[in-house]
């Protein structure tokens, strides 16, 4: 499809010299893209959004390499790809996300080049998770980023790690993999963030009682509607009779398709593409798909709209009569996913 | 030696009792004597509910006003006992006045002195005032719920004169005196009105003329939750509330006699639960998790509410009236929010809703035969009695509750104007047990705190 503005905004981005340049650019984009939020479908706002970050920061990538390359550190001394987890690795990212970011670079054959990734790369990291907070993409609070030594490690480190993880499946440690399960690579090698992947469905496969617990670390974020079919809003507080949709709409329906997407071996990372795959294997049926599918593009929508201004939340203000009508089904569609999420699981490995 | 034969003494004297007593009691005497200490048992119990009403409106409250809110409790039941004794109980049951004044107001009696033995085996006027003062003590506390974490020490002094000489003891007259409600037949056995709702629209005056604490409302009118610093009394507390409750409602028919008290015991229990229950589900219901303050509330509001009811209902009436109050509490607490009245114990949906609640079930509940059984009024509407009983207890919470409102509002009014009702802004945010006493309840928590600020 020829879009001459996406075009553009691409060039723009690959012309850019300097990350005030590409700061210039986002926010240009980002106004452009907040007013088309009321005329186009939230698919396409959202897919132009993603688009538009997934450039900025491969631009920022490019910059960091370059810059480290002035220093005389060369260029980078394996193939390595730069991961995004979390709104990032989904594409679902709003106007304000922040860093959910990891690095992981091809094994090194020698010690001499050992010790030159080493040194390189989180040097690379650091150098891109400071320009991108230049670029007002704030680091990631529960430090899930690839400035941290722990999310930036070889290929072999990371098989090590992940299998740890899935060898003793504490509250963090399942934790982590729900994030290593949305992760995708934006820029670098993309083989090697593949192989990454089949590692991770590979084990995933071996340790059937995962899914039980992946299910338990999600279940404590629950659909705010009500017996009643009531919204269930904030009740004391500044934002008192307003509805959180990010944690009571939007994560728990991505919990819920990322549990079946990763139970059935689909590898997108995208909800809405999960629920897509999902019901070409037949896992969902063509009423539960479209159902969810159109619940969570709503869904989708609220949350760009209220992250520019509020956090995630819907205030009373903009809850109004018809809003509320299509939040309260959206709602009851996502609550039905999130119990038959339950049910199966409960099914599987029977009651606790 | 001497300690010897004083040891062997004292156990001839428990073996062989008639050594000490000569003359066996008469039948008389002994049926005296068990209602005595039925009575009297009844009234440790009412007192001990302070013990109930210290835990909960302390933990239902901020640590920096915990040693006030605690401590007046004590100041005020020490007050409001000589007030009753000099005045209050004279109000209520004196008989000296003449038969149209007694209709509004007892008089006699003042500065009460009791025969120091019961008189041709009638129940000891010393317990039956004990019991009585008890139960004006615990509407005192009652209303105290409205004037938490900002009310004046000395506004506390003030409206016990008044509350306990005059307020209380008129309605407790009318209802229980002999005035013109219990002519017309109204049914509150344990005082679900007299006690409860007269308590808690004092405190309703009290929290309008006060206004809300500091922080309770924001702006935009949208409620902030102020939790209260130990759940964990409040829990007990109820638990406290509701064993001292045997002694209110069971105690209430000051007799042992053919053992009736232990069927308003029975329905006290079951009312109870059916109130903690039903807060409980209603809470999760519609809030989406099941709050613990709510099914608190519920079990204190089912109490109440079966407080008016407990003689007059069958079992099963007893559960649905306890039902009701449970939701019913819920309901009244989001409401006052709505209204931006801060009542930061529940008092006005917990004794106050559910008390005009209690009162009217009886409109509804009561049967034939335990109106009779207890003398008072008639059958309700759900038993064939029609609309009648329903009628009167409706005109009971009516006139009971708008008394006390105006009187407590002058009162408190006066008290504004005069000396002042709240505390100062400053006052109120370093917390009461500073302001008022000069000391914390929680010195070491509170002087942490305090640095960090």
């Amino acid at each position: 499809m020829h879009n001459p503005l996406r075009e553009k905004r691409l060039l723009d981005i690959a012309g850019a010299e300097n990350i005030e340049q590409l700061r210039e650019i986002r926010v240009r984009e980002q106004n452009r893209l907040t007013m088309e939020l009321s005329e186009s479908s939230t698919h396409e706002v959202v897919e132009s959004l993603n688009e538009l970050h997934d450039a900025l920061i491969t631009q920022t990538l490019k910059f960091a390499e370059n810059e480290l390359a002035r220093l005389g550190l060369g260029a980078p001394p394996v193939l390595y790809a730069y991961m995004l987890y979390g709104s990032g690795g989904r594409y679902e990212q709003t106007m304000y996300s922040d860093q959910d970011s990891g690095l992981v670079y091809a094994d090194p054959s020698n010690e001499l080049d050992k010790g030159r990734c080493q040194n390189y790369f989180p040097l690379l990291a650091e150098t891109v998770v400071q320009y991108l907070i230049a670029l007002e993409y704030p680091p990631c609070e529960g430090n899930v980023i690839s400035s941290n030594p722990e999310w930036c490690l070889s290929f072999q480190g990371w098989v090590n790690k992940i299998e740890n993880w899935f060898a003793e499946p504490s509250w963090e440690n399942v934790r982590y993999l729900l994030i290593v399960a949305d992760g995708r690579a934006v820029f670098g090698n993309m083989e090697l963030a593949g192989k990454l992947q089949d590692h991770f469905y590979n084990d995933l496969l071996n340790h059937p009682i995962i899914a039980r617990r992946m299910m338990e670390n999600t279940l404590k974020h629950k659909m705010l509607v009500g017996v009643f079919g009531q919204l269930l809003t904030e009740r004391y507080g500044e934002n008192a009779g307003s509805l959180d949709i990010k944690y009571g709409a939007y994560i728990p329906m991505v919990n819920a398709f990322r549990l079946l997407a990763t139970q059935a071996g689909i590898r997108e990372t995208s909800t809405l593409q999960r629920i897509q795959a999902l019901r070409l294997k037949n896992l969902l049926t063509e009423e539960e798909a479209d159902e969810a599918y159109e619940a969570f593009s709503f869904f989708l929508k609220m949350r760009l709209l209220t992250t520019i201004m509020n956090d995630g939340k819907l205030s009373p203000e903009q809850l109004t009569k018809e809003l509320i009508d299509l939040l309260k089904k959206a709602l009851k569609a996502g609550k039905k996913i999130q119990r038959k999420v339950q049910r199966e699981l409960q099914h599987r490995f029977g009651g606790r | 030696m001497v300690k010897k034969s004083l040891v062997s003494l004292g156990a001839l004297l428990v073996l062989f009792p008639t050594i000490a007593f000569a003359e066996d009691p008469s039948a008389g005497q002994l049926n005296m004597g068990l209602n005595a200490l039925w009575v009297m048992l009844a009234a440790i119990l009412v007192i001990l509910m302070q013990g109930g009403f210290i835990l909960l409106e302390a933990g239902s409250t901020r640590m920096k006003n915990a040693g006030h809110v605690a401590g007046k409790t004590i100041f005020t039941l020490g007050l409001a006992s000589i007030v009753y004794w000099a005045v209050g109980y004279g109000i209520t049951f004196g008989g000296d006045a003449s038969e149209s004044l007694n209709k509004f107001i007892g008089l006699g009696s003042f500065f009460f002195n009791p025969e120091i033995a019961s008189i041709d085996n009638g129940a000891p006027s010393s317990i039956f005032f004990i019991f009585q003062l008890a139960f004006a003590a615990v509407s005192l506390s009652i209303a105290w719920g409205g004037f938490a974490e900002r009310a004046k020490l000395s506004a506390y002094l003030i409206f016990t004169l008044f509350f306990v000489s005059v307020i209380y003891p008129v309605v407790a007259h009318w209802i229980w005196g002999g005035g013109f409600l219990a002519a017309d037949g109204a049914q509150d056995f344990a005082g679900s009105t007299v006690v409860h709702l007269t308590g808690a629209i004092a405190a309703l005056a009290a929290t309008i003329l006060l206004k809300p604490r500091i922080g309770k409302f924001n702006k935009d009118g949208s409620a902030n939750e102020i939790l209260g610093h130990n759940q964990v009394f409040t829990a007990l507390s109820v638990l406290i509330l509701w064993v001292g409750w045997f002694g209110f409602n069971a105690g209430s028919t000051i007799a042992i006699g053919d053992g009736f008290f232990g069927f308003v015991a029975f329905n006290t229990q079951l009312g109870a639960a059916a109130g903690a229950v039903a807060a409980m589900l209603i809470s999760w219901l519609v809030n989406g998790k099941a709050d613990i303050t709510a099914m608190l509330n519920g079990a204190l509001a089912g109490l109440v509410a079966i407080t008016a009811s407990c003689a007059f209902v069958d079992p099963w009436a007893a559960v649905v009236i306890g039902l009701v109050a449970g939701v019913l509490v819920f309901f009244s607490a989001k409401f006052f929010e709505k209204m931006k009245i801060d009542d930061p114990i529940y008092a006005l949906s917990v004794h106050g809703a559910a008390g005009v609640w209690g009162t009217l079930a009886n409109g509804l509940f009561a049967t034939e035969e335990l109106s009779a059984k207890v003398g008072v009024g008639r059958a309700g509407l759900f038993e064939g009695g029609g609309w009648e009983q329903l009628w009167v207890q409706f005109e009971s919470v009516v006139i009971a509750g708008a008394f006390a409102f105006i009187a407590s509002f002058i009162v408190l009014w006066v008290v504004k104007k005069a000396i002042g009702f709240r505390v100062t802004e400053e006052q109120e945010i370093v917390g009461l047990d500073l302001s008022e006493h000069g000391n914390y309840g929680y010195p070491e928590q509170m002087k942490k705190a305090g640095t960090s600020v």
